[in-house]
């Protein structure tokens, strides 16, 4: 099968024109989705492994950022022990402290609560919290529920979505 | 020439057929058609050739002889074939898969360019609906309409006029067709009163047409109406089935908001022709002229699509492009009506391909076109065709023939509208408004101001009203399709 890249709907391998949304899929791909056996992305994951970002593009005040790997832009994050992050849909009762919603979150397979980020004494945690694509960080996929201490310039992957850590975090 | 007769349509089996589905098919038939139990005549001769046909593909070796000889008779058959039939692909080749894949299909149908023929008879019969609905400037027309098409019969045509209310009357009968005063006397008589029993239309008009029924001609009957009928739908549709059968072509044109659209277009298909939606009687003269012209000039008629698909090929949809665009039944045989002398029927079948065993090449289909000549020659013209594919395990890089593309972008805006309507008629008005605010964003990418202006001010409605109008479903429906006619795709 393949996917209609504006919305979503399978058609089989062949298909023109998507019969949900009229998108044109001749482009999208002659070959169907392929699934891409888990330690190969992870091998990809750790092969791209970018250098430490430079630079304080952080807000002031801000300890703590996430830099938007596709995109380089930064989120700030002020003012808290722990971050969920996630994104947030509308009429949805928990709401994360980090909408990713607008760098394309749904797309990249972020779950609406995919992973929190906590602030512990002895370092910066990453806790994915039962997301369904799983968060990775440097490529390594992380066991639900579990914290994992996380430094400056690590590539936190939520799905298909990468974010890179930028700390000031002292501890 | 000496027949080869095809063992393989006999048995009701692809031609890729294991043997074991041959003992199968072949077991089913004898029983059936067996001396001690079969009933009707001509069954025990059929018995004899299930027999023959049995013997030859159930021996490998026979079977491959047989196959040889077959090709090598059909192929005959369409070098010197009175059609020419060309079919493009999607893809120049088919990817081996291990899930099924969609595969398009051009199918073009045109006389072949040495036979020519001369103007066929053309029988007639205008069924008119006079239900109260039609009072006025819509009978009017009709009836003026009428007149003009009885003025242009040539001497061989025949015509005849009925109409119908609660009941249905031959106002104008054949013998009384070329004489206009008469005509005129009888057409002016025609009033408005009563519902509108199609079915009893339909009957008294398809009886005028077998009365006079022309084996060498064009034998069509076009139906006006405004109105829906009620309970005899399925009468109506038996009826256009056996007019089918007989070669009969059935037209229709809706005048209004108000008439069954998906009715008339399942009765008008089953005999190959087509519905037209008027929003304004007054052009119903120009259109009953066309229809008149376009009879005249008929090459072929009963024109058909046979055959059978491959084990691992199943027909998704079929959608005729020409002469007129609109969807078709989805199972062969295929009523095509009459093929034009200088035109084509062209047609694009959606095929789901299932995984295939390894091979070089799958055979998709062997079809047949089949159709009569007024005229020419007495009896059934036949003109096999097989479409073949090769396989790859790389995709074809190459584009998508540009015909294929734009009948299938243009067919994904009919089936978008179709959508909307089922959605709004099972209460998900939201989701239809979205779909046609979603369709009118493509039909102004495509340049249809009108139609999309349609499409928001029927999403509009949907939000307020949670309904759409009829009018603007039949506007939609019949607006979308004519989008895929030639005089609009190759509009700026």
């Amino acid at each position: 099968m393949i996917e209609c890249p504006a919305c979503k709907h399978t058609e089989f391998v062949g298909t023109m024109y998507c019969s949900e949304c009229g998108t044109r899929l001749i482009h999208v791909s002659p070959m169907p989705t392929m699934t891409i056996p888990r330690d190969r992305i992870e091998a990809v994951a750790l092969a791209t492994k970018p250098s430490p970002p430079e630079g304080p593009d952080l807000e002031s005040g801000a300890i703590l950022g996430l830099r938007i790997a596709s995109s380089g832009e930064i989120v700030s994050l002020i003012g808290r022990e722990s971050y969920t992050l996630g994104r947030a849909i509308a009429g949805q009762a928990v709401v994360p402290d980090v909408d990713l919603e607008p760098y394309n979150a749904y797309e990249h397979g972020v779950s609406r609560m995919h992973a929190e980020i906590r602030l512990k004494p002895e370092g910066i945690h990453v806790v994915d919290l039962e997301s369904a694509n799983g968060t990775l960080i440097n490529g390594h996929r992380l066991d639900p529920q579990a914290p994992t201490l996380v430094r400056h310039g690590d590539i936190i992957q939520l799905g298909r979505l990468r974010l890179q850590l930028i700390s000031r975090y002292r501890g | 020439m000496p027949g080869v007769a095809d063992f393989y349509a006999l048995l009701g089996v692809p031609r890729n057929a294991i043997t074991d589905e041959i003992r199968r098919a072949y077991r089913e038939s004898a029983l059936r058609l067996h001396p001690d139990r079969n009933v009707r005549p001509g069954d025990t001769e059929l018995f004899l050739d299930v027999n023959k046909a049995y013997e030859i593909l159930a021996d490998p070796e026979r079977r491959r002889a047989y196959d040889e000889e077959l090709a090598e008779y059909e192929a005959e058959l369409s070098r010197s074939g009175v059609f020419q039939v060309n079919v493009q692909h999607s893809r120049r080749t088919i990817l081996e898969l291990e899930e099924p894949q969609v595969h398009y299909l051009l199918v073009d149908i045109n006389p072949s360019p040495g036979v020519s023929v001369p103007r066929p008879p053309v029988n007639l019969c205008l069924v008119i609906d006079r239900s109260t609905s039609m009072r006025g400037q819509r009978l009017d027309q009709v009836r003026s309409a009428a007149q003009a098409i009885l003025n242009t019969l040539e001497s061989e045509d025949n015509a005849s006029i009925v109409a119908f209310g609660d009941t249905a009357e031959v106002i104008v009968s054949p013998d009384h067709a070329r004489d206009q005063s008469a005509s005129r006397a009888r057409l002016s008589l025609l009033q408005a009163s009563g519902g509108t029993e199609i079915a009893r239309g339909l009957e008294t008009g398809l009886s005028e047409l077998s009365a006079h029924f022309n084996r060498e001609g064009v034998n069509h009957l076009v139906l006006v109406t405004d109105g829906r009928t009620y309970g005899d739908e399925a009468q109506c549709l038996e009826m256009a089935d056996r007019a089918a059968k007989q070669g009969i072509t059935i037209s229709g044109i809706g005048i209004g908001a108000d008439w069954n659209d998906r009715f008339l277009d399942d009765l008008t298909g089953r005999t190959g022709g087509t519905t037209v939606f008027l929003d304004t009687p007054k052009t119903v003269s120009s259109l009953l002229r066309r229809t008149f012209d376009s009879l005249s000039q008929v090459f072929a008629s009963h024109l058909r699509l046979e055959g059978a698909f491959s084990q691992q090929v199943e027909l998704r949809s079929v959608f005729r492009l020409l002469p007129d665009a609109t969807p078709m039944a989805d199972t062969l045989p295929l009523m095509l009506g009459n093929l034009p002398r200088e035109g084509t029927i062209r047609l694009i079948l959606e095929l789901i391909v299932h995984p295939a065993a390894q091979m070089t090449e799958l055979t998709l289909a062997h079809f047949s076109v089949v159709g009569e000549i007024p005229r020419l020659k007495s009896g059934e013209q036949r003109v096999p065709v097989v479409a073949v594919c090769p396989l790859s395990k790389e995709p074809d890089a190459s584009p998508p023939p540009s015909d294929i593309v734009s009948a299938l972008n243009l067919i994904a805006l009919y089936r978008m509208q179709e959508k909307a309507r089922h959605e709004a008629e099972l209460g998900q008005s939201a989701q239809a408004a979205r779909r046609l605010e979603n369709l009118a964003m493509h039909l102004l990418a495509a340049g249809e101001r009108d139609l999309a202006k349609a499409a928001l001010s029927e999403a509009g409605r949907l939000v307020q009203t949670r309904h759409l109008s009829t009018e603007g479903e039949k506007r939609l429906k019949y607006g979308t399709r004519a989008l895929l006619l030639p005089s609009k795709s190759s509009a700026p």
